[in-house]
C-alpha cells in the first residue's frame, strides 16, 4: 500500500503556505510517499519549480544509486471561488486537461482588474474536462483577495473583458483524451450555490459534479485534530456515500514539516496585518497541516482506510507531466509557401550579398553554413524570424525607432546580417557556439533594446500581431529580501518600526538576500535577546520566500498556439499589459523561449541626437553611419573627458579612461568591462593595466602538465587576464578541465547565485581542478573570484562589443556636436549618472553657448539654435544695473573653450526644465506664441491662457528677460495676474489691470539668482554658489578644486557642493564629490574616517573637507580626507541681504540652537532647506 | 533623541532634541537619513495629543498670572497681560518670574511683550536682535513672521521685501492684489493698526451645584432630599450637554466644621436621578459609621468630576426598561454595595489556550457586555461549564503515543471511559516562550460509564517530554 498527500500548498499560495515547493517535494520523497499533487490557490505559478526540484532529485538518486525511486508528481490547482462554493482542488489527467485548467485560471485572473482571481462555481463547470477535482469541505475564500467594487460591476459577469472563446483549439496535443467524458454543460442551467448553506451547499456541489464529470470527483477530508473530527469524518463520509463519491485522505498541508508552524503563524499574520500575540484565533490552534508518514495516516484514518488507498487511485489516473508541454514558435513571420529555415536563409544571404557583392568571404560563409546548420537541427528558425520582425517594426517606424540587440546574441553572424546586433562577429572572432550550443539544450536568449520612451509601441505591435491570447510578458516574482522582511516579521512579532528600521538600516541595497548576524551587533541589539533571537530565525526561513508576481521587464514569451492553454495569463499592473506566472527560470525549465524586449534611455538619447542633428543641418547619420575611428573622439575620452557618454560615466570608469588610454574600438569593448565587479573582485585590472601599459610582459599562466600553450586561445586577446565572462568559462574547461556541461552547470549557478547555494562544490573542483594541472593557486583563486564576481554583474564579450558601440557613437556626437548632446541628454531625463546642472556645466566647459529658458523663444524641449542670434535674454540685469554683470562674463568666459569647427551652435534651455511645469502650458504657450512674440505678462497671460501658477513659475525662472523683467520685476507682475478665471472673465478684467506706481523693489543680487535659478531650473547659468562664498574660504585658506589641482602633495582643505557620496563594493572606502565653480575635485574615505565624520559627510549639502592630496601616474586628483565639516549653513549667505544680518548674529545664533518644529530657525526662509538639488546617496 | 512621525509612508522627524539639533537634525529629516548620520539615535513615536495635553497643562499654570490664556498651538502661549504686571513688577520681571518657572520644570522659553497679540507672538518666535522700540523691532521681523503659506512668504522674499518694514512702507494695495487680503490684515495686526481678537481658552469646570442652608439641617433624611434635588440640577445641566455622569461626589459641610464625602461610580454614564440616590444610599447603608449630621449641616454640594457622552436612550414601545440598562442599573447597585472589585464579568479574550479565553474584570469596568460564542445547534459543547484552575493531575490508562484515555483515576476514583471524543490539540504560543518549549496538549471529552463527563487533556506530545502528564481541565454537564 502507499500514499500520497494531493491537497498540499506551497508558498506560491502567498502568505498561506510556508515551505518553498522543492522542500515539499523533498519531504514527501523522504517520507516515501508514492506522489505528491501541488495545488496553490488559483495558480500553477510554483509547479515548475516542484517540477524542476523532482528532476534534480530524481537525477541524483540515479547517480547515486542506478534506480529512481517511483514517484507521481501531480501538478494542479486549488480553486477558490468567490461565490461560497467550497475549495476544489484540480489535477488535469491530460494535456488537454491542462489547458482547459489554464484557460479557466486566465479567464478569473483577467476578470479581477486588480489582481486576484475571480471564479466562480459555472466556470468550473464549463472548464471541467479531463481533470481530477477534489472537492473540499469548506470555501477559504476571503473577500479581500479580490477587488470586490471590481467584481461587482455587472460586465464582469461573463467573458466580456476577457480573452475571447472564439479561436479554435489548434493546439495538436489539445485533443480530449479517452478518459475525457467531454461534458459539455450548457450555461443555461445557473447554479445557485448560494442557496444553501454548509453541508447543503457542499451536497449540491458533489451532486452537480458527479453528474458532469463521473469518476472523477473525490471529496477530501482531512483530521486536523480539531476536537470534533471524528465526527465531522463520519458526517462528510455519509455526504459522499449519498452522492457516490469516494472520499481521500489527506492533511491539506500547508508546509513541509511540523517545524514550520511558527512561520506559518508569522505569514498568517503578515497578511492579515496582526502581531502573533494580537492574532488569536486568527491562527492555527496548532502545527498539524504538514505532511505525514503513511503510517500516521492510516492511524488517523482507521476508520475509512479506503480514504487513504483513495491517493493511489487518483495518481494512476494522472497522465499529464509538465513535459508535455511542446512548445512552438509563432508562424506568422513567414511567408506563405516558405519553410522557415529556407525563408530565414534567403533572407541572410540577401543581406550577406549586399555587404559583400563580390561575393561572400569563407570564412562567412563557413560561419554561416555552421550557424544555419544548428538552427535547423534544433528547429530554432521561427525565434530569429520573430526577433527579426520586432526588429523590423521597429526600423520601418516614422521615424524609426532605434534598436540593438544585446548580450551573448551578438556571437551570431545570423543575428548580425539580419540587423537584430549591430556587432561583426568576423570582425571579432566572435563564436556563436557559446550562443547557442547543441551541446547545451537551452533555448537561445535575444535581448534587444529599444529607445525607451517608443519601447512601449513596440511591445504593443506584438501584442496586436499575435494577439493577447498567444503573446505575453514573462513574470519576475519578487522574493522576500532582507530589509523587507524584516521590515515585515518584526511587526509581526510586534517590535516597534524603529527597531527593525534600525535593523534594516544595516543592510546595504535593498537586494541583500541574506541577514547575517553581525548586522544584529551593527544595530546594536544582542542575539541573546529572545526576541532577536526569535526575529532572526524566522527571518532566516522567510527570506527568499516569493512575495508576488511582477511583470518581467521586457521578456515575451509567444506561441504559436493559445498562451493560455499552457499557462494562465495575469493583467499586469500597467495598461494594456499581460503576463503569464512563470518566471525566467521556469520558462527555461519548460523550455518555452522568449524575446527580450528591453528599454534602453541611451537609444533615445542618440535618436533626438539625430533628430536634432538633421533638423539643424548638421549632417544626416544613423547608427550604423557614424563615421569609425575617429581619433580625435579617443583623444577625448583619454582625457577622461565623458561625462554624459553611455557606460563610461561613471566616476570609477573616468577615472580608468586615462589609465587604459583608449586608442581603437576594441580598447572601449575592454573599458565597458573592466570597471565592473567581475575584475575588480577578481583582482585582474591591475596586471591587465601594467601589461598594457608595456610594464610587464603579457604572459600566459602555463600548466605544468599538458600543452603550455592551451590558454593562448582564451586570453590572447587581454594580454593574458581574463577580463570576460566567456573567458572566465574557457577557462574552467580548458584548465581546470571542466566539461562543458559541467562549466554550464558553474555558469547557471554564478547567474543564480542570489538564489542558491550550489556553488560551493563547483568552487573546490575549479581551483583543485587548475592546481592539479599545474597552475598557480593565487591564479586559480582569483580566476574563481572573478567568476563569482560575474555571478551577479558580469559582462560576457558579446555584451560589451554592442554596448561600447553606443560608447563610441555617444562619444563621437559629445565630441563633435556637445550642444546637441547636452540638448538630447536633458531631453531624455531621467537617465545617465548626472544631474542637468553637471550635464550643462560639461557642455558649457567644451565651448557651448547656454542659453536661459525665456517665453518668447524656448520651447518645451531644450533646442539648439545658430550663435550668430543675438539672445533676447543675454544679459542679466538689463534692468537693473546694478546686479554686478561684470561676474556672469567673468564666470562663463573663464570656462568657454573658444569657438571650434562644428560647434557654432548655442543650446537653448526649455521648458521642461523648469520644475512643476507641465508639458502642456509650454504647448499652449508655444502655440500662442506663433502671432508674434509677448510684449508683457500680461498679454503672454491672456493669450496662451496660463493658470497664474504656471506664470509665477516662468516668473521664477527668470524667463521673462526678452520683454525686459528680471525675476524680480517679472515675479512682481505675474503675482498681480488674477487667478484662475475662466477666459471671457480673464480678458475682460485684464483690461482693468491698469498702471500701478512703481513698487521700488531692491534690485535682487546676483548671488540670489544663482540660489534661485538652483531652485527652480537645478541649475544655474549665471554662476556657481561657490563663487559668492569663495571671498570668506579664501580669508579662510581654503582652496578651490583648480588650484587643489595644481599640487601633487600636501595637505589642503577644500570646499565645495556636494555632488555625490558613493560607498562601492564592500564599502572600505566613501567616495565624496564636491564642485566649486572652478570644477570638481574628488575626496576619498577611508571607513576608519567616515565612522568619525559620519554625521557631516551624510548630512552636508556643503563640504570643507581637509586631507592629503595624492594624485596618480595619469594625473587623476584624488584627496584623501581626513577631516569633514559641514558647511551647509554658509549656502544661506547666497540669498540673504548682507547689510541687514551680519554674521555675528548667525553665530549667536548657533550658540542657542533653535529647536521649534515647524519654524524655521529665526530669520532664515524655509527655501534654503532646498537650495540645492539633492546629491545622490547611498543608504 | 526625535520625535518622528509617519509621512507618506517615510519615517520623518517631526521634533528633536537640543542635543540632536545640535547634531545638525532637523525637522522633516527622513528618519533613515538621520540614522545614516547618526547610528545610535533614539527615535520615538510622536504624540500630538500628548503634546496638546501638555500644552493645556501649562496654560492651566498661567492662570496665575492672568485669567485669560489663549493656545497659540503647538508650542506656543499667548497671555493678555493687561493691567496683571503690577503684582510682580512690571513686564520684564513677569516674563523673567514665568521663566524661572518653566525653567525648573526644564522648558526653555522665547518670551517676548507687544501691543497686539500678534505683534507679541511674531516677536517671540522671530526677533534675532535688539531693538530701540517695539515698532522698529517689528519692522526688523523677517516676513515669514506673518505667517503667510511657504509660497507667498518665498515669493515676498524673492520680490526683495525682507523685512516687515520692507512691506509696511509700501502701498498696501500692491500687497493685497498679489498676496491677498489676509496677507495685509495680517501686517495691519502686526504694526496694531487693526485689532487682532484673541480666542482666550475657555476652562469647563467641573459640574457643580450646591446648597446652601441658612440654619443646619439637622436631619439625613432631609439632607439626601436635597441631594436628590441637587441631583435633578446637575442631570439638568449633564443633559444640554448630552453627557452622563461616570462618578458622584455628595460633600456635606457641617456646621462645626467637619466634611464627610461620599462619592459613586455608575459603569455606564447616567443620568438617572432615581439610580444615583439609590447608589448614594447603598453607599450610605453600607458605611459603619452613618452620615451623622452632628449640628447640621449649613452646605451641601454635589460634584459630578468625571462625565462622558451619553446619546438620550429611547425606551421601548411596548414600555418597560431595556434588559442592559437593568442589567447595568444592577451592576452598579451591587459594585456599590460590595466594592468594585467584587462584582465582575467575564470578558473574551481572542486565544486558542482555554484558561486564558475569558478575563475577570471588575464589572463597573468592563464596558458593554461582548455577546458569548453560541453553541452550535446540534453539536455538544467544546468547552466544560466548569473550569479547573490549576487542572487537576490524574493517572491514565492510554494508548501510547497519542491515543485517547481508556480508564483514569482522579481523586483517587477509578472512572472508566466509555465514550470519548479528541483530540483537540492546542500547541503552545511560541512567541511568548524562549525557543519554542512548552507542551502541546491533546484535549479529549469523556464520557465515563456513570455517565459522568469529564474534559481532560495529556499535558505533551511522547516527542516533547519522556512522560507527558494527564489531568483534568473540567466538567460538562
Amino acid at each position: 500500500m502507499s500514499f500520497a498527500d494531493l491537497v498540499t500548498a506551497t508558498n506560491y499560495s502567498f502568505l498561506r503556505g510556508a515551505s518553498h515547493p522543492k522542500d515539499m517535494v523533498g519531504q514527501a520523497l523522504a517520507l516515501g510517499h508514492s506522489g505528491i499533487g501541488i495545488a496553490d490557490r488559483n495558480t500553477v505559478a510554483g509547479v515548475v519549480r516542484a517540477h524542476v526540484a523532482l528532476k534534480e532529485s530524481q537525477a541524483k538518486s540515479r547517480e547515486e544509486t542506478g534506480s529512481e525511486t517511483p514517484f507521481k508528481l501531480a501538478v494542479g490547482s486549488r480553486l477558490v471561488f468567490v461565490d461560497g462554493t467550497p475549495d476544489i482542488v484540480v489535477y488535469p489527467r491530460t494535456r488537454y486537461g491542462w489547458g482547459r485548467l489554464t484557460r479557466l485560471l486566465t479567464l478569473g485572473n483577467r476578470r479581477a482588474e486588480k489582481g486576484g482571481c475571480i471564479l466562480r462555481f459555472a466556470d468550473l463547470l464549463e472548464f471541467a474536462q479531463d481533470m481530477v477535482l477534489i472537492v473540499l469541505s469548506e470555501s477559504s475564500f476571503d473577500p479581500h483577495e479580490v477587488d470586490e467594487a471590481k467584481h461587482s460591476r455587472p460586465k464582469s459577469d461573463d467573458s466580456s473583458n476577457v480573452v475571447t472563446l472564439e479561436f479554435s483549439d489548434r493546439h495538436p496535443g489539445l485533443v480530449p483524451g479517452p478518459t475525457g467524458e467531454h461534458a459539455t454543460v450548457s450555461r443555461l442551467e445557473r447554479w445557485a450555490p448560494a442557496q444553501g448553506r454548509g453541508d447543503d451547499r457542499l451536497e449540491r456541489v458533489l451532486a452537480r459534479l458527479a453528474k458532469a464529470l463521473p469518476g472523477g470527483i473525490w471529496l477530501g477530508v482531512s483530521m486536523p485534530r480539531a476536537g470534533r473530527d471524528g465526527r465531522k469524518l463520519a458526517r462528510l463520509c455519509r455526504l459522499a456515500n449519498e452522492a457516490h463519491v469516494p472520499v481521500l485522505a489527506t492533511c491539506d498541508a500547508l508546509y513541509a514539516t511540523a517545524g514550520q508552524r511558527p512561520l506559518h503563524d508569522i505569514v498568517t499574520c503578515i497578511r492579515k496585518g496582526e502581531t502573533v500575540a494580537g492574532a488569536g484565533r486568527l491562527l492555527e490552534a496548532n502545527g498539524e497541516r504538514h505532511l505525514k508518514p503513511e503510517t500516521e495516516m492510516r492511524r488517523l484514518f482507521r476508520d475509512r482506510p479506503d480514504a487513504v488507498d483513495e491517493s493511489e487511485r487518483i495518481l494512476s489516473l494522472i497522465d499529464f507531466t509538465l513535459d508535455q508541454l511542446k512548445y512552438e514558435y509563432p508562424h506568422e513571420p513567414v511567408p506563405p509557401g516558405w519553410d522557415p529555415q529556407d525563408w530565414l536563409e534567403h533572407l541572410v544571404y540577401k543581406e550577406a550579398n549586399k555587404q559583400h557583392p563580390d561575393g561572400i568571404p569563407v570564412k562567412l560563409q563557413k560561419t554561416l553554413d555552421e550557424e544555419f546548420e544548428l538552427i535547423r537541427d534544433r528547429n530554432y528558425a521561427y525565434y530569429f524570424l520573430t526577433v527579426y520582425e520586432a526588429v523590423k517594426f521597429a526600423r520601418e517606424q516614422k521615424p524609426p525607432i532605434l534598436c540593438q540587440g544585446r548580450g551573448s546574441a551578438a556571437n551570431s553572424a545570423v543575428c548580425y546580417l539580419l540587423g537584430v546586433t549591430s556587432v561583426d562577429p568576423m570582425k571579432y572572432d566572435l563564436l556563436f557556439s557559446r550562443f547557442v550550443s547543441s551541446k547545451r539544450d537551452e533555448p537561445p536568449d535575444i535581448d534587444v533594446d529599444f529607445e525607451h520612451e517608443r519601447r512601449e509601441d513596440v511591445i504593443q505591435h506584438i501584442y496586436e500581431r499575435y494577439g493577447r491570447h498567444r503573446a505575453a510578458i514573462a513574470a519576475t516574482v519578487i522574493h522576500y529580501r532582507a530589509r523587507s522582511t524584516v521590515r515585515e516579521v518584526g511587526k509581526a512579532l510586534g517590535l516597534s518600526e524603529d527597531v527593525t528600521q534600525r535593523l534594516t538600516s544595516t543592510v546595504w541595497g535593498s537586494y541583500a538576500s541574506s541577514m547575517e548576524e553581525d548586522r544584529f551587533a551593527m544595530a546594536g541589539y544582542s542575539l541573546d535577546n529572545p526576541a532577536m533571537a526569535q526575529l532572526k530565525t524566522i527571518v532566516d526561513q522567510l527570506l527568499e520566500f516569493p512575495r508576488h508576481l511582477s511583470q518581467h521587464v521586457g521578456g515575451f514569451v509567444l506561441t504559436q498556439d493559445r498562451l493560455d492553454e499552457t499557462v494562465p495569463l495575469h493583467n499586469a499592473a500597467m495598461e494594456d499589459r499581460t503576463f503569464i506566472e512563470w518566471d525566467k527560470d521556469d520558462i527555461d525549465a519548460l523550455g518555452l523561449m522568449k524575446v527580450d524586449i528591453l528599454a534602453l534611455g541611451m537609444l533615445t538619447c542618440i535618436q533626438k541626437c539625430f533628430d536634432l542633428m538633421r533638423l539643424h543641418g548638421l549632417g544626416d547619420y544613423d547608427l550604423k553611419s557614424i563615421p569609425q575611428d575617429d581619433p580625435e573622439v579617443y583623444d577625448m575620452l583619454r582625457k577622461g573627458d565623458s561625462i554624459g557618454v553611455f557606460q563610461i560615466e561613471s566616476r570609477a570608469q573616468i577615472n580608468m579612461l586615462p589609465r587604459l588610454k583608449p586608442r581603437k574600438f576594441y580598447d572601449l569593448v575592454i573599458q565597458v568591462a573592466i570597471v565592473r565587479p567581475g575584475p575588480i573582485e577578481g583582482d585582474m585590472v591591475h596586471p591587465y593595466l601594467r601589461r598594457r601599459a608595456g610594464k610587464e610582459k603579457p604572459e600566459l599562466p602555463s600548466p605544468k602538465y599538458g600543452d603550455p600553450g592551451e590558454l593562448k586561445d582564451v586570453l590572447g586577446k587581454t594580454e593574458g587576464v581574463p577580463l570576460f565572462q566567456e573567458q572566465a568559462m574557457k577557462l574552467a574547461i580548458v584548465a581546470a578541465g571542466f566539461s562543458p556541461d559541467k562549466a554550464n552547470e558553474l555558469r547557471k549557478a554564478m547567474a543564480t547565485f542570489r538564489n542558491a547555494g550550489t556553488i560551493g562544490n563547483l568552487k573546490a573542483d575549479m581551483i583543485e581542478g587548475m592546481v592539479k594541472r599545474g597552475y598557480e593557486r593565487d591564479f586559480a583563486e582569483r580566476c574563481y573570484k572573478q567568476i563569482e564576481g560575474f555571478g551577479s554583474y558580469g559582462f560576457p564579450e558579446s555584451h560589451a562589443l554592442s554596448f561600447a558601440g553606443l560608447v563610441y557613437v555617444s562619444s563621437w556626437i559629445k565630441y563633435h556636436h556637445p550642444a546637441v548632446f547636452c540638448a538630447a541628454l536633458l531631453n531624455s531625463q531621467p537617465m545617465g549618472f548626472y544631474a542637468p546642472a553637471q550635464l550643462v556645466g560639461d557642455a558649457r566647459k567644451h565651448g557651448v553657448e547656454v542659453r536661459e529658458v525665456d517665453v518668447n523663444v524656448s520651447a518645451w524641449d531644450n533646442t539648439i539654435e545658430p550663435v550668430l542670434n543675438r539672445d533676447p535674454g543675454l544679459v542679466p540685469g538689463v534692468t537693473h544695473p546694478q546686479s554686478t554683470p561684470s561676474l556672469v562674463a567673468q564666470w562663463t568666459l573663464e570656462h568657454v573653450r573658444g569657438d571650434e569647427e562644428g560647434k557654432g551652435v548655442a543650446l537653448r534651455l526649455g521648458f521642461r526644465q523648469i520644475d512643476g511645469f507641465k508639458e502642456d502650458w509650454a504647448k499652449s504657450l508655444v502655440a500662442s506664441r506663433e502671432t508674434g512674440p509677448f510684449a508683457s505678462v500680461e498679454e503672454l497671460a491672456a493669450r496662451a491662457n496660463l493658470p497664474s501658477r504656471a506664470l509665477r513659475l516662468l516668473a521664477d525662472a527668470d524667463a521673462f528677460r526678452s520683454i525686459d523683467l528680471d525675476r524680480r520685476g517679472a515675479l512682481w507682475e505675474a503675482r498681480r495676474m488674477p487667478g484662475d478665471v475662466l477666459p471671457l472673465f480673464a480678458a475682460a478684467e485684464a483690461r482693468q489691470l491698469g498702471a500701478e506706481t512703481d513698487a521700488q523693489l531692491p534690485a535682487m543680487p546676483l548671488s540670489e539668482h544663482v540660489a534661485a535659478d538652483y531652485q527652480v531650473t537645478r541649475l544655474s547659468l549665471k554662476g556657481h554658489p561657490m563663487q559668492f562664498l569663495r571671498e570668506g574660504f579664501e580669508r579662510e585658506g581654503v582652496l578651490s578644486s583648480a588650484e587643489a589641482g595644481r599640487l601633487s602633495k600636501g595637505r589642503v582643505r577644500v570646499a565645495g557642493v556636494v555632488l555625490v557620496r558613493q560607498r562601492p563594493g564592500k564599502g572600505n572606502a566613501i567616495f565624496v564629490t564636491l564642485e566649486d565653480e572652478t570644477g570638481i575635485v574628488n575626496v576619498l574615505f577611508w571607513a576608519r574616517t567616515f565612522e568619525v565624520y559620519r554625521r557631516q559627510i551624510m548630512a552636508a549639502h556643503l563640504m570643507e573637507v581637509e586631507g592629503e592630496v595624492r594624485k596618480s601616474e595619469e594625473g587623476v586628483l584624488h584627496i584623501i580626507g581626513a577631516r569633514a565639516i559641514d558647511r551647509t549653513e554658509e549656502l544661506s549667505k547666497l540669498s540673504e541681504d548682507h547689510v541687514t544680518r551680519p554674521p555675528m548674529a548667525r553665530a549667536d545664533v548657533s550658540l542657542a540652537p533653535d529647536h521649534r518644529r515647524d519654524v524655521a530657525p529665526r530669520g532664515s526662509h524655509p527655501r534654503n532647506v532646498r537650495i540645492l538639488p539633492k546629491s545622490r546617496d547611498f543608504h | 533623541m526625535v520625535f518622528v512621525e509617519s509621512v507618506k509612508g517615510a519615517m520623518r522627524i517631526i521634533a528633536c532634541c537640543q542635543t540632536a539639533a545640535a547634531l545638525g537634525l532637523a525637522s522633516g529629516t527622513t528618519l533613515a537619513d538621520a540614522r545614516a548620520r547618526v547610528p545610535d539615535l533614539e527615535a520615538i513615536d510622536h504624540a500630538p495629543h500628548a503634546d496638546h495635553d501638555w500644552l493645556e497643562a501649562l496654560a492651566d499654570g498661567c492662570g496665575r498670572y492672568t485669567p485669560s490664556v489663549a493656545l497659540d498651538p503647538p508650542d506656543g502661549l499667548v497671555l493678555d497681560i493687561a493691567g496683571c504686571t503690577h503684582g510682580f513688577g512690571g513686564e520684564r520681571e513677569l516674563g523673567a518670574e514665568i521663566e524661572s518657572q518653566l525653567a525648573r520644570r526644564g522648558i526653555a522659553v522665547r518670551w517676548a511683550c507687544g501691543d497686539t497679540p500678534d505683534a507679541a507672538r511674531a516677536l517671540a518666535r522671530f526677533q534675532t536682535a535688539a531693538a530701540p522700540d517695539e515698532d522698529a523691532a517689528i519692522r526688523r521681523l523677517p516676513v515669514i513672521a506673518l505667517g503667510l503659506d511657504d509660497e507667498d512668504t518665498v515669493a515676498l522674499s524673492r520680490a526683495g521685501l525682507k523685512t516687515i518694514g520692507d512691506i509696511a512702507c509700501r502701498p498696501l494695495a500692491m500687497i493685497a492684489a498679489r498676496f491677498g487680503a489676509d496677507a495685509v490684515t495680517g501686517i495691519r495686526r502686526i504694526l496694531g493698526e487693526e485689532e487682532s481678537p484673541l480666542t482666550p481658552r475657555v476652562v469647563t469646570p467641573p459640574l457643580r451645584v450646591e446648597r446652601r442652608f441658612a440654619e443646619p439641617v439637622a436631619r439625613t433624611e432631609y439632607a439626601l432630599e436635597v441631594l436628590g434635588e441637587l441631583a435633578a440640577e446637575a442631570v439638568v445641566v449633564l443633559e444640554e450637554t448630552g453627557e452622563g455622569g461616570r462618578r458622584f461626589e455628595a460633600r456635606f459641610f457641617r456646621s462645626d466644621g467637619l466634611v464627610q464625602r461620599l462619592a459613586v461610580e455608575t459603569g455606564q454614564p447616567s443620568r438617572d436621578v432615581k439610580a444615583i440616590l439609590r447608589l448614594f444610599r447603598e453607599r450610605i447603608d453600607s458605611l459603619s459609621d452613618p452620615i451623622d449630621p452632628g449640628f447640621g449641616f449649613d452646605l451641601i454640594r454635589l460634584d459630578v468630576p468625571i462625565a462622558e457622552p451619553l446619546d438620550a436612550s429611547q425606551l421601548k414601545l411596548e414600555g418597560g426598561a431595556v434588559a442592559e440598562i437593568e442589567v447595568a442599573a444592577l451592576i452598579d447597585r451591587l459594585s456599590t454595595r460590595l466594592g468594585r472589585g467584587r462584582v465582575r464579568r467575564f470578558v473574551p479574550r481572542d486565544t486558542h489556550i482555554p484558561e486564558q479565553a475569558e478575563l475577570l474584570l471588575p464589572a463597573v469596568e468592563a464596558g458593554k457586555p461582548v455577546p458569548w460564542p453560541k453553541p452550535e445547534a446540534g453539536e455538544p459543547p467544546l468547552r466544560p461549564i466548569h473550569l479547573f484552575d490549576p487542572p487537576q493531575p490524574i493517572q491514565v490508562t492510554s494508548e501510547v503515543p497519542d491515543g485517547p484515555p481508556l480508564q483514569f483515576r482522579w481523586r483517587r476514583t477509578l472512572h472508566e471511559v466509555a465514550r470519548m471524543e479528541g483530540p483537540e490539540r492546542i500547541a503552545p504560543e511560541w512567541w511568548r516562550r524562549r525557543e519554542g518549549k512548552g507542551l502541546t496538549r491533546d484535549y479529549y471529552r469523556i464520557e465515563d460509564v456513570r455517565g459522568r463527563r469529564f474534559w481532560i487533556f495529556r499535558h505533551g506530545l511522547y516527542d516533547e517530554v519522556e512522560q507527558p502528564g494527564w489531568y483534568v481541565h473540567g466538567l460538562f454537564a
